[in-house]
């Protein structure tokens, strides 16, 4: 913040500095975009342009089809649904037993601090590929196979250590006395963990809350195994199906992921200004 | 300070988690009410009556003779359809995962012909032969029947069929002087060389060399129709990859880049991207399924290319390495299968003859666009007015059709085949390496085998 | 702590841990994370570990064979290149994605124009869904209908088809990765970044701190929690990558994990090497965790 009032001073140099920023920015901007409006453009052409070489850098047939293919999708819309559900609960799961947990590793004296991360890091040393079989027999012997439930725990385990790692890195910044100081200032312990410590930690919670989502969201392998039928199975295992034995419908999924893309990025959108606002919140003052 | 800050923190540590964290709590339980109710109700149907069927990519056809299934079982059978992965590995492995799990819920089992002998040697489905006589397999074609044998006993009943072929610009090849279209495959070269000149055309022709299973389709036709085999018996006997036939096979593989016949991009198509070129008129040649006919003509809409139509396109037969071989396809297809672990045996046999009989393959057929399996059909008027392609493909499909060289360990023998014959066509690999390292690889797959 | 308070606790330590009122507590807030990791995950891990000393099938649990997996997987040339590119991928993706992630980071930090929209496209990449993607790429750089092949080799930098070589397939999919992954690092490291209290910075530049200084002495050192934490994962995730190589690769492209893909799931033959493999990056990766942890002091307690 420093930094940005200094370069708001206009001296030439300053200037040039200010313009070289904004180049950064765009090339950084464009190359983030770049494929996606590429996407967006194989969704909105017609199948012979989508093949056409040399390609297109500008659509010129334009065709509605693979939109309406995909607006149209029951089996799409109910995806979804699923999606949100699957990676809204294992979310809220996540964030609530590995901020506890975090919490408590940060904040609190115990032995075993290290055993306990590491058994925790442990699960990321595995490749999912690797256990999905028995993974499989497990959940069939629950009976859970082809709930929701299978996947969510799945998700919520291979999350959860980024999620706690994080955290506990968060929680461990913040100044050891920051309770006292704040009971000190007259606040219950209550008042104490929401006005200050939340709101410090505030950026470390949220960005994980959007990573957990968006790695739920995205993930694929567990979804695909573990659930059969449309009723419950996310948009990325329904996207490939925009296909038959014979051909590939590349416009649609094209299509479909723009629209299973850009609410995610609004999502995020919404959720960072949150973190913004919980640093102003003022907490750390002397 | 540190007691201090132990005493303070001792006490409200259990309670003095802030509201937010609270609201957490409520969200996760009612989440996991939620779940549990909407959780779709897993693991019913067999042997209560309910039969469940697996494959890919339904056409509405599917439906509809589920529902005529089970209204003519009415109260005794219900058949629901259970939508596997459009992918075919994915699929495979979908599978594969429920059958090590100790079989899963599915009874019925729409597959690939590749997958019979994978899935019989591992007992992951019935054996048929009671209930599949050779009086009944003798209405079927021969290639099919074959790929389901497996030590004397049939596991699968041929479903709808595939075959490769070539497809041909008729136009073109008459603008360039020629009449028909090719026999061997230096005429072929030629044919495609001279038309893609005289008219402009930007390949000569375009075929499925990737890494993966349709290459191995694609590599086998060559050595086939040269004269060579890979396995001595179509599920056993020996590897003969590296007979001079193969080779030459081979040899002629890897000149279709090399000569300029087609492009060098040929090594990363796979159908969905050789299909397109021919689709927009950028090739003489496709070598190709015959479900592809059923696209030219017909809007994108439905997947189909509409400035390529029928009357310009013809089929034609693999060419052969000199005049007068026997030509070779490779043989695809989907059949059905019953699951071992089912519980619904005798249903589960009623439900996959009802769908190979002959009114539901020629409904397949007339409305799906599939190839029937059972030999009568392509006789029928009406599928030969409705489908071309069953008349102009059948010689093809009849006599041509070869299995893929499929035992128990085709996954193995696939992976190899595919990477080498891949190496041929990048020019990675010299035809002749390619053989002695298949020679090599498979011999010790097949060691294995016994 | 003193040298006899250690020995204090040494001696009485489980009445200490679990009768002290205040650890319990610890315990159980730590108890449910632990609980979920462990009961799922357990079985599937003691599995495979077990599973790779044995000469096992798909089908069939084998007799106990030894390291005879390890050495057949260790000859194998599929698994030595699967290695090779899973080490050059991981180290220059990761490197990549550290130095742009951190430079977004520090650039979104600022209040400027138009900054909320940057934010929201920053993280495009990483929205958009891994399983589409790969696909997507793979037709982005096939020969004549993608634009990347037609924009690379028009440009002169390559000459035949990317997708044929495996060399090119590889820096495309590190260059692939990267643009997908920059946005997680950047999003870590602003989070980081913003917890950093401006009033340090304040009292720096009033100590005549110049912006090299602030961002060496301050920023960095203030962000390393954050910087271990995001790196130490990104390069779990791409040692053990997967996907990007399967599905744009189809096959060319060789890496650890989709060697154990194919030893387990594809090949009948292959499947002892593939439990193999799978435990091979499983100790690597402790391995590698051991090392941010023990090295470049990661920390994972309050303990100092």
């Amino acid at each position: 913040m420093a930094s940005a009032t200094a370069a708001g001073k206009g001296t030439g140099r300053r200037s040039l500095n200010m313009v070289l920023f904004y180049v950064f920015v765009a090339i950084f901007v464009f190359v983030s975009v770049f494929p996606l409006l590429w996407v967006f453009k194989m969704s909105i052409v017609t199948k012979t342009e989508l093949f056409a070489t040399p390609p297109t850098i500008l659509p010129q047939d334009l065709s509605g089809d693979s939109w309406s293919t995909v607006l149209g999708d029951s089996t799409f819309q109910r995806a979804l649904i699923n999606s949100s559900i699957i990676s809204g609960v294992t979310t809220v799961i996540c964030l609530f037993f590995g901020s506890i947990a975090a919490y408590a590793i940060a904040r609190m004296r115990f032995r075993f601090k290290g055993t306990v991360m590491t058994l925790i890091l442990a699960i990321s040393f595995f490749p999912g590929v690797a256990i999905i079989a028995p993974l499989f027999i497990q959940f069939t012997a629950v009976g859970i196979i082809d709930t929701y439930a299978a996947v969510i725990i799945t998700d919520t385990v291979f999350a959860l250590p980024l999620t706690i790692w994080l955290l506990v890195a968060f929680f461990r910044e913040l100044p050891v006395d920051l309770e006292d100081a704040a009971k000190v200032d007259g606040a219950t312990t209550i008042q104490a963990f929401r006005k200050v410590i939340v709101p410090l930690a505030a950026p470390g919670v949220f960005t994980t809350a959007i990573l957990t989502f968006i790695f739920a969201w995205n993930e694929f392998l567990f979804a695909n195994t573990f659930l059969f039928d449309e009723s419950t199975q996310p948009v990325t295992v329904v996207i490939p199906n925009f296909a038959t034995i014979y051909t590939v419908d590349y416009g649609s999924q094209a299509a479909a992921s723009v629209v299973v893309t850009v609410p995610l990025v609004i999502l995020v959108l919404i959720f960072q200004r949150r973190i913004v606002s919980g640093l102003t919140a003022g907490a750390v003052k002397g | 300070m540190i007691e201090r800050r132990e005493q303070k923190l001792g006490m409200p540590t259990g309670r003095g988690y802030s509201r937010r964290d609270f609201l957490k709590v409520g969200g996760a339980g009612l989440a996991g009410a939620a779940l549990l109710g909407t959780a779709g109700c897993g693991g019913g149907g067999a042997g209560s009556g309910k039969l469940i069927f697996s494959m890919s990519s339904p056409v509405p056809t599917f439906d509809a003779l589920l529902n005529k299934f089970s209204k003519q079982n009415k109260g005794e059978i219900e058949a629901t359809l259970r939508e596997m992965p459009a992918n075919s590995s994915t699929h495979y492995d979908k599978l594969t995962t429920e059958f090590q799990a100790g079989g899963g819920d599915i009874d019925v089992i729409g597959g690939d012909v590749i997958w019979a002998i994978q899935f019989a040697a591992q007992g992951y489905i019935q054996d048929l032969s009671d209930d599949f006589p050779e009086s009944e397999q003798e209405k079927f074609l021969p290639g099919p029947i074959s790929a389901m044998i497996y030590e004397d006993a049939i596991y699968g009943i041929p479903w709808f069929t595939d075959a490769g072929l070539i497809y041909y610009r008729k136009d073109l090849l008459e603008k360039a002087g020629f009449s028909g279209p090719p026999e061997t495959w230096d005429e072929l070269k030629e044919m495609a060389l001279k038309t893609a000149k005289d008219t402009g055309t930007k390949n000569g022709f375009v075929f499925q060399g990737m890494n993966y299973e349709g290459g191995v389709c694609n590599g086998c036709e060559f050595i086939w129709t040269h004269g060579g085999e890979v396995l001595s018996e179509v599920t056993g006997g020996e590897v003969v990859i590296d007979s001079s036939e193969a080779v030459a096979g081979l040899e002629t593989y890897a000149s279709m880049v090399a000569d300029g016949v087609a492009p060098e991009a040929v090594a990363n198509y796979d159908e969905t991207t050789s299909e397109p070129v021919f689709g927009a008129g950028d090739a003489v040649f496709l070598r190709d399924w015959p479900g592809y006919y059923g696209l030219l003509g017909i809007p994108t809409k439905d997947g189909g290319y509409p400035n390529l139509k029928p009357e310009q396109v013809g089929i034609a037969p693999i060419p052969v390495a000199e005049p007068g071989m026997q030509s070779y396809s490779a043989l695809g297809g989907w059949n059905q299968f019953v699951n071992a672990a089912t519980d619904s045996q005798e249903e589960a046999v009623t439900f996959a003859k009802f769908m190979i009989a002959t009114e539901q393959e020629k409904s397949l057929a007339l409305d799906g666009g599939l190839r029937p399996t059972r030999k009568a059909l392509y006789e029928d008027p009406d599928l030969q007015e409705a489908s071309p392609v069953i008349e102009l493909a059948k010689e093809i499909i009849f006599s041509n059709a070869k299995s893929r060289p499929v035992n128990e360990y085709y996954g193995d023998i696939s992976l190899e085949l595919a990477e080498q014959f891949n190496n041929v066509l990048t020019g990675d690999t010299s035809p002749q390496e390619a053989a002695e390292t298949l020679q090599q690889s498979l011999s010790d797959i097949m060691e294995q085998a016994d | 702590m003193t040298s006899a308070s250690r020995e204090k606790k040494e001696r009485g330590w489980f009445k200490e841990e679990f009768g002290n009122p205040e650890r319990r507590m610890a315990y159980y807030m730590v108890l449910p994370a632990v609980l979920i990791i462990v009961v799922i995950a357990f079985f599937p891990v003691l599995y495979g570990v077990v599973l790779s000393f044995t000469d096992s099938t798909v089908t069939a649990f084998g007799s106990f064979v030894g390291l005879e997996n390890y050495v057949e997987m260790f000859q194998d040339p599929d698994f030595l290149v699967g290695l090779s590119n899973t080490v050059i991928f991981t180290v220059v993706s990761v490197t990549l994605e550290f130095i742009f992630g951190l430079g977004i980071a520090l650039a979104v930090n600022r209040a400027f124009r138009g900054r909320g929209l940057v934010r929201a496209a920053i993280l495009v990449p990483w929205a958009f869904p891994t399983v589409i993607s790969a696909v997507m790429w793979r037709l982005m750089f096939q020969p004549g209908i993608g634009i990347f092949q037609y924009v690379a080799q028009s440009i002169g930098i390559i000459s035949g088809p990317v997708l044929s070589d495996p060399t090119l397939l590889l820096i495309a999919a590190i260059l692939i990765d990267v643009w997908k992954t920059t946005p997680f690092m950047a999003l870590l490291l602003l989070a980081g970044l913003q917890v950093i209290p401006g009033e340090v910075y304040e009292a720096a530049r009033v100590d005549g701190a110049n912006v090299y200084q602030r961002f060496f002495r301050i920023t960095l050192p203030l962000l390393k929690g954050a910087i271990l934490v995001a790196v130490l994962f990104r390069t779990l995730d791409a040692y053990r990558i997967y996907d990007l190589f399967y599905a744009f690769g189809a096959k060319e492209l060789q890496s650890l994990s989709t060697y154990v893909y194919e030893g387990v799931r594809i090949s009948q033959l292959q499947f002892g090497p593939g439990n193999a493999a799978a435990v091979f990056i499983f100790v690597t990766a402790f391995l590698i965790a051991l090392f941010f942890i023990k090295v470049l002091g990661m920390r994972t307690s309050t303990e100092e």
